[in-house]
């Protein structure tokens, strides 16, 4: 085994000191959220002095973490199938397909991908609202549906599949749905998964527009929803933390479980083809 | 029966024009090789019979029906590419009933017709394998083995086998022939190697810049070239090529010319031709073959024969048989080609001759003077 050289040493402190920092504040709400509340606010602990676990009873039972579960599940489980289907086809389109106006509706991809959704947002909302699709899970998802980087990172894998697979498979008598069902996308099974699990992840973070667009309780998402726990007599924080918590847990567990995926989506999404 | 008949092809990329005028007819069951250098247009051509490549203008027929504008899998062709182009996430099996599967054949039937395709190719061993983990030669008769399922009615090969080493080559390309006396189909073949070229044809069609140079069998294109492009590009070694200029013509019951070639000391050769003659001046090539110069103790047996004197540049000794790459006193490359006597061959300065019946001539054109 090789000496490890003191400026080693120096980069590895500097990163757990790093780590640490990051990590604090999710160490920090977890042990909140299982402390009791009078020991929340009563004493600076950074270990439970009694476990409780009240406060995700509380979550559960008297809040409609439930439901916003469901519309969260459901409506990023919609967007992230619907955007992969979009995307993959029109980044088929661009790549494989030749027709007017194809370069043209390529920078016309290449140029929505530098409107922030945030500019969007008024004209969608009273889009939605003329539409009659506030507060429905149809309103949550159209806006959402367009992710012009999908488009682009697909269009970049196509292109690099052999012009003489996409040519064989016509020879063997497959239409364009077929070769992209069944050449095109086998081929590129792993950016298929990291894309979905990055859009899952974005969809479920999202909080402005879910925010924006569903002023139910009900049709609220968990993003949206833990934002109105709360109580006659204040801030309560191991409740609002055992919230926060549970609102977490299924994006830390997809990252837990597919974290190369997901390094490999935002690699690509941000320019880096990995 | 005619199996493919194309006539007045072209083939234009934008204002660039391909393929220029191309007439060929192809018999049913033949094997017939595009060839020529890279560039040539022999891929563009093979490709628009796929239907891979729109035809600008023309008709391609395969066996009486035209399918000029047909789509590529309605036209009973199948092709293999040069980089075999198999579907890597699928087995062999899967990669050989892929068509079958598409067209929604029964299950008993694609069953059937992949394993009779895998034993003709002796590839039963390997149908559950990925191509990932097959050699060059073996995924390249799973290429084929894709083609044979379809049972199309014309065989398309983009020169399959350049992605081979020398000796599967020689081993694929007899496999190929074998293939053909088997199943008999009409097949199509792309290749820049002239040696796979003649082992394989009954027709070889020699293209030059989208344009037919000579349509002939293997032999009849070596024997008897209709230009200098052709010559040149049919045999190896190629044939060898020195100037002249027509010294003195005779029009008349005999049709002599006397070449003077431009070798010191202005060696003159006398031919006979049965065409129209070329005046004196004209500037002329000699044609012959690396293994009609002599060389050694010869004699001018005929009293025509041009006699040169070569230096002796580099030697590729293969054991059976010699190539000599020499020099003329003027710089003119000349390949002579020895299967005995290997003494001779080892001199700085050779003697050679080339015998009359042996030679070729052409105008400055590249046009056969015969």
């Amino acid at each position: 085994m090789g000496r490890i050289s003191p400026s080693n040493i120096l980069l590895l402190i500097f990163t757990l000191i790093a780590a640490c920092a990051w990590a604090f504040p999710l160490y920090w709400a977890i042990v909140t959220s299982l402390k009791p509340e009078p020991e929340v606010v009563g004493s600076l602990s950074f270990w439970p002095q009694t476990f409780d676990i009240s406060s995700y009873a509380f979550a559960l039972f008297d809040t409609n973490l439930v439901r916003w579960y469901i519309n969260s599940i459901g409506t990023s489980v919609l967007i992230t199938g619907i955007v992969i289907m979009i995307s993959m086809m029109c980044g088929y389109a661009l790549s494989q397909l030749v027709f007017p106006g194809r370069r043209v509706l390529f920078l016309v991809v290449l140029a929505s991908f530098m409107v922030p959704s945030q500019a969007l947002v008024v004209s969608q909302f009273v889009l939605m609202h003329k539409f009659g699709m506030v507060n429905t899970w149809g309103g949550i998802i159209l806006p959402q549906v367009i992710i012009p980087v999908v488009v682009i990172v697909y269009k970049q894998f196509f292109d690099s599949v052999p012009r003489e697979l996409r040519e064989a498979a016509k020879l063997d008598g497959c239409g364009e749905f077929q070769i992209l069902f069944k050449l095109y996308l086998p081929l590129n099974w792993g950016i298929t998964a990291a894309l979905s699990i990055i859009t899952f992840i974005m969809s479920w973070n999202n909080f402005l527009w879910p925010f924006l667009v569903t002023t139910s309780e009900e049709m609220m998402t968990v993003t949206v929803g833990i934002t109105q726990v709360g109580d006659s007599f204040g801030v309560q924080y191991a409740r609002d933390m055992a919230v926060a918590v549970m609102a977490a847990m299924p994006v830390a567990v997809a990252y837990l479980v597919f974290q190369r995926r997901v390094t490999q989506a935002i690699m690509l999404s941000s320019g880096i083809k990995g | 029966m005619s199996g493919v008949t194309l006539s007045n092809i072209k083939k234009a990329f934008g204002p660039v024009e391909v393929i220029h005028d191309v007439n060929i007819s192809i018999e049913q069951g033949e094997f017939v090789v595009f060839v020529g250098p890279s560039g040539c247009g022999k891929s563009t051509l093979l490709r628009m019979i796929a239907g891979l490549e729109e035809t600008t203008s023309g008709v391609i027929d395969i066996e009486g029906q035209d399918v000029t504008h047909q789509e590529a899998a309605r036209r009973g062709v199948s092709m293999v590419f040069q980089s075999y182009a198999l579907y890597p996430h699928l087995t062999v099996f899967d990669n050989m009933a892929f068509s079958l599967q598409i067209a929604r054949r029964p299950k008993d039937e694609i069953r059937a017709k992949v394993e009779e395709a895998a034993r003709i190719l002796q590839l039963d061993q390997h149908l559950d394998r990925k191509p990932s983990q097959l050699s060059g030669g073996q995924r390249q008769r799973v290429a084929i083995g894709r083609a044979i399922v379809r049972q199309p009615k014309v065989f398309l090969f983009d020169e399959p086998l350049s992605n081979l080493d020398a000796e599967l080559r020689v081993q694929m390309r007899m496999e190929i022939s074998r293939l053909h006396n088997q199943i008999g189909a009409t097949m199509i073949y792309v290749t820049h190697d002239q040696v796979e070229a003649m082992t394989l044809a009954d027709k070889i069609v020699v293209l030059k810049s989208g344009v037919v140079q000579q349509i002939g069998s293997p032999l009849d294109l070596y024997d008897n070239p209709d230009n200098q492009f052709v010559a040149g590009f049919i045999g190896s070694p190629k044939m060898n090529f020195l100037t002249g200029t027509v010294a003195k013509s005779n029009s008349g019951a005999s049709d002599t010319v006397n070449i003077r070639l431009d070798e010191p000391p202005n060696s003159i050769v006398s031919l006979t031709l049965s065409g129209p003659v070329p005046k004196v001046g004209t500037a002329v090539t000699l044609g012959i073959r690396p293994e009609n110069v002599e060389t050694g103790d010869v004699t001018d047996a005929d009293g025509h024969a041009a006699e040169l004197t070569l230096k002796t540049e580099f030697t590729e000794e293969l054991g059976g048989v010699s190539y000599v790459h020499s020099l003329t006193e003027s710089g003119a490359r000349v390949t002579i080609e020895r299967r005995s006597d290997r003494n001779h061959i080892a001199q700085d300065h050779i003697s050679a001759l080339l015998p009359t019946r042996h030679l070729f001539l052409f105008d400055a054109d590249g046009a056969r003077l015969r």
